[in-house]
């Protein structure tokens, strides 16, 4: 391509970029958050802590759902994987924290890509039942297969979080360990997004039939894109399971499906920010809403009912709108 | 040798027969045009080529090899870019990106170079981006690089669909249907365009309505009629072809292309 | 070694069940074909039969004829009003379906925290609809309510039949069905027939949820199952018609009565959900493509 004028460009994307005190806001608002969480009690140190471990998982079901654009209802199916996972070689193996966390991690990613090569054909309807029956099989395996789950009654007994001699003790220590894991899982996502990889994955969402008339090896580039919402869902699991030192069948139920959907709408699906904005927003939720006591989980659901009605694209889409990006 | 080998296609779907036994080469350098009237078979022919469906019989070479029956993305993997009829744009990227993912097939890198960013990964991302907004550039839409796709207006989406293709450095670049829905003006921008393209040295090959794009810039054209080819010349030869002007006369109200 | 009276009981009792799924799963089809939706949130409706019957019952001292004619309208309402304020605005709004399967999901779990919340959460149960039985053949007990079900099965596919032929309403739904814009263009209102697609479906749940739950018990969680075994009949039936989700279910039914049989209980919604995926996975363009497929291919 020969052109009389060269020009450089300056590379900034559909959602993050532009306006650069934008992302000073957001930087500033997480600094304001973690600064609470450490200098609060306990209770708000956990809150926080759920608030960090749904947000990895949020981040990796964004990828597959916001960017590459198809859909699993059944991630809750690889938290369980890795929350389990992480539960029984510590607790039962003696294995060390950080070891079953990748361990499992990596397993979970088999797994996805196992069970992702036939399911990920399907499309709209169908992929949606297929995913949510992984989760709805994986939570009835934990109630049923009490030898390895102990079923309803939960594991517990879960050390904390931890390699050789060094283990975070106290809550605060163990949400230090969580934030700069979901920091580097967020760099991770944002690294994939403005790669190679992650244009070829957006491109899937835009169009397929293009994508491929491109050279994209459409199929193989959503299971990859499965297997890493896998590997994020996997650790956010694990991150739990030590935390809080406990975990049941119901902790990886359904109910994790909708609040995490209920995140990444109301925080902004396929954008980076998206789901640490609806992670917090939503963890927060029940401390704003207390006066309802028992009607909580109605709130939560009116509220996502009313985003996918009159704000499918949640907040980040809201500060596209507020903050525009500059054009040309 | 020819660029591009049409080899005797035919294609039946059921009982209707929509390329019968079409034959026809495009050489290496030019930009060779495929016309004829409403149903006459241009698209099926078209997506034959690009790997969408195989033919019933016959064979399409490009570039020395054998390339009928294979899947769309290992033909484009060899060269062979298409665009669409309907415009396909990634609507979400922004006009850049778009581009950029069009440089898929001539860059390499998965998951684990974007998470590392080596060295060479980082210089193919500058260079991507550097050739990003020459192709931009060539195309007159550089002004347009950070808005996302959806928000232009026809005739750029149709531009930018061609950069794109440019950007996959194609061999042999397949139009389908380029000017739909463009009005005059916008034709006039996309022929300036398709030419330049070719003058840098890219194959083109395009099936078209609009008569005026294809005469002015077609170096050689094939006309269909009911799935066969009933003539191939220079356009001043389709023009005086008694076969084409009767097809085109003569009453071509035929099942839909 | 098998007992063979015991696995004749649990085939019975599997055609039972497979029934209600049945009639769960022709729910999803009426609003499948009416707009193109997956319910998601289709089991909620089974869930509310029963409860609402059982409060009715309990409560209002209602015989159970009564009861029922009175619970039915009320879930249908239900539906109508789901269909109303969350299907339709999105609908409207060209939300994707990922979004609006997940608005059904939604709206699922708020109507059970709502049930929660007013109803308790202690599971609740009724006398079958005559007393006395079982009736003993061979050994194997047949349940007066088994027969209930089969007969108000066969009454509600029937009904189904001369509804979708015989009336004006059920035939505009039925071209609806086939091709929205055409219907639309021979003066359909398309519109108010999603709602009537919403009416129907809910109050075939509710009937389903009445019929099953003297012989099982309802409390406010139980719709996932219900609704996700009624979507695999629909599946295994092809999404098309009331008579092969009917076929679907008591496939379905009669298999979990033989996984029971062989893996016990705990297992049977496993061997359930497995079926699922093999299903989908054996027709990986969906049956529902195929059938579409046909349809613009007669088009």
């Amino acid at each position: 391509m020969r052109s009389s004028r060269t020009m450089t460009l300056p590379v900034t994307t559909s959602t993050s970029g532009g306006l650069p005190w934008r992302h000073i806001l957001l930087a500033a608002l997480g600094v304001l958050v973690v600064a609470f969480a450490f200098s609060a009690n306990g209770y708000v140190v956990t809150v926080i802590g759920f608030a960090a471990i749904y947000a990895l998982f949020c981040t990796g079901l964004n990828f597959f759902m916001g960017f590459t654009g198809q859909a699993s209802f059944g991630q809750n199916a690889f938290a369980a994987l890795g929350g389990y996972g992480s539960a029984i070689l510590t607790a039962d193996y003696g294995f060390e924290p950080a070891i079953a966390l990748i361990l499992t991690m990596a397993f979970s990613g088999v797994v996805a890509l196992v069970v992702g090569y036939p399911t990920l054909r399907l499309r709209g309807h169908y992929l949606a039942m297929a995913t949510f029956a992984l989760g709805l099989i994986t939570y009835e395996i934990s109630i049923n297969w009490t030898d390895v789950t102990q079923g309803y009654m939960g594991y517990s007994g879960i050390p904390p979080l931890g390699i050789g001699p060094y283990y975070a003790d106290t809550p605060k220590q163990q949400l230090a360990v969580i934030l700069i894991l979901l920091a580097l899982g967020v760099l991770a996502a944002a690294a994939l997004k403005n790669s190679r990889f992650g244009r070829a994955c957006r491109a899937i969402a835009g169009s397929e039939l293009a994508a491929g008339a491109l050279g994209i090896p459409v199929a193989r580039y959503k299971l990859v894109s499965f297997v890493i919402a896998a590997l994020y869902a996997s650790a956010a699991g694990s991150l739990f399971a030590h935390f809080v030192g406990f975990i049941s069948p119901e902790v990886f139920g359904t109910a994790m499906v909708v609040q995490s959907f209920t995140m990444l709408y109301l925080g902004g699906i396929g954008t980076i920010a998206g789901p640490l904005i609806g992670a917090v927003v939503v963890s927060l939720l029940p401390e704003l809403m207390r006066g309802l006591k028992d009607y909580q989980t109605i709130g939560y659901l009116v509220i996502l009912l009313g985003i996918l009605i009159y704000a499918p694209k949640g907040v980040a889409g809201l500060l596209d709108r507020l903050l525009p990006k500059r054009e040309g | 040798m020819a660029m591009l080998a049409i080899q005797g296609i035919t294609k039946r779907f059921g009982g209707l027969v929509a390329n019968d036994d079409v034959t026809f080469q495009v050489e290496k350098g030019e930009i060779f045009a495929v016309i004829g009237p409403n149903g006459a078979g241009k698209t099926t022919l078209f997506n034959m080529i690009a790997g969408t469906f195989p033919p019933s019989e016959g064979k399409v070479m490009f570039d020395g090899a054998a390339i009928s029956g294979r899947p769309v993305a290992q033909i484009a993997q060899a060269g062979l870019v298409r665009t669409y009829q309907l415009v396909q744009l990634f609507k979400a990227l922004t006009v850049a990106e778009n581009v950029m993912v069009g440089f898929h097939r001539v860059t390499t890198g998965g998951v684990f170079s974007a998470l590392l960013r080596p060295p060479a990964m980082r210089r193919q991302e500058r260079e991507i981006a550097a050739k990003t907004a020459e192709i931009l550039d060539f195309v007159g839409l550089s002004h347009r690089a950070n808005v996302t796709a959806d928000l232009l207006p026809y005739g750029e989406q149709r531009l930018l669909e061609v950069a794109r293709a440019l950007a996959a450095s194609p061999k042999l670049l397949l139009l389908d249907e380029p000017a739909a829905g463009l009005n005059t003006e916008e034709t006039a921008e996309l022929a300036r365009v398709v030419r330049k393209v070719n003058e840098n040295g890219v194959t083109i090959m395009l099936i078209e309505h609009d008569m005026g794009l294809v005469m002015q810039i077609a170096h050689r054209i094939a006309v269909l009629d009911y799935g066969r080819k009933i003539a191939e010349g220079t356009p001043d030869e389709i023009r005086v072809h008694p076969d084409v002007i009767a097809a085109y006369l003569g009453g071509t109200e035929g099942y839909d292309d | 070694m098998i007992d063979v009276v015991q696995l004749a009981q649990n085939l019975i009792n599997g055609v039972g069940l497979g029934l209600i799924y049945g009639l769960i799963g022709i729910g999803f089809c009426v609003i499948y074909n009416a707009s193109g939706i997956v319910n998601f949130g289709q089991g909620v409706f089974v869930m509310l039969g029963g409860m609402i019957c059982a409060t009715f019952l309990a409560h209002a001292g209602l015989p159970i004829w009564l009861a029922a004619l009175v619970t039915v309208p009320v879930v249908a309402l239900i539906g109508v009003a789901m269909e109303v304020a969350i299907v339709r605005p999105m609908w409207k709004r060209g939300a994707s379906i990922f979004a609006i399967i997940l608005a059904t999901l939604a709206c699922q779990m708020l109507i059970e925290q709502v049930t929660l919340l007013g109803l308790g959460d202690q599971p609740r149960t009724f006398d079958s609809f005559t007393p006395g039985g079982p009736l003993m053949v061979g050994g194997v007990a047949l349940p007066y309510q088994f027969f209930w079900v089969l007969g108000c099965g066969a009454l509600m596919v029937a009904g189904l039949w001369a509804f979708f032929t015989r009336t004006r309403s059920g035939r505009a739904l039925r071209a609806c069905s086939q091709n929205a814009e055409a219907a639309a263009l021979l003066g359909v209102p398309v519109r108010r027939m999603m709602m009537l697609s919403f009416a129907l479906s809910a109050g075939l749940g509710a009937v389903a949820g009445i019929l099953i739950t003297p012989s099982q018990i309802t409390a406010y969680n139980i719709g996932t199952p219900f609704g996700v075994n009624g979507f695999i009949a629909a599946i295994i039936g092809g999404f098309g018609s009331a008579a092969g989700a009917v076929t679907g279910g008591i496939l379905l039914g009669v298999f979990q009565a033989l996984a029971i049989a062989l893996l016990g209980a705990s297992f049977k919604n496993v061997a359930a959900l497995s079926v699922l995926l093999v299903v989908l996975l054996v027709f990986p363009q969906g049956i529902l493509a195929q059938i579409k497929t046909l349809r613009s291919s007669r088009r």
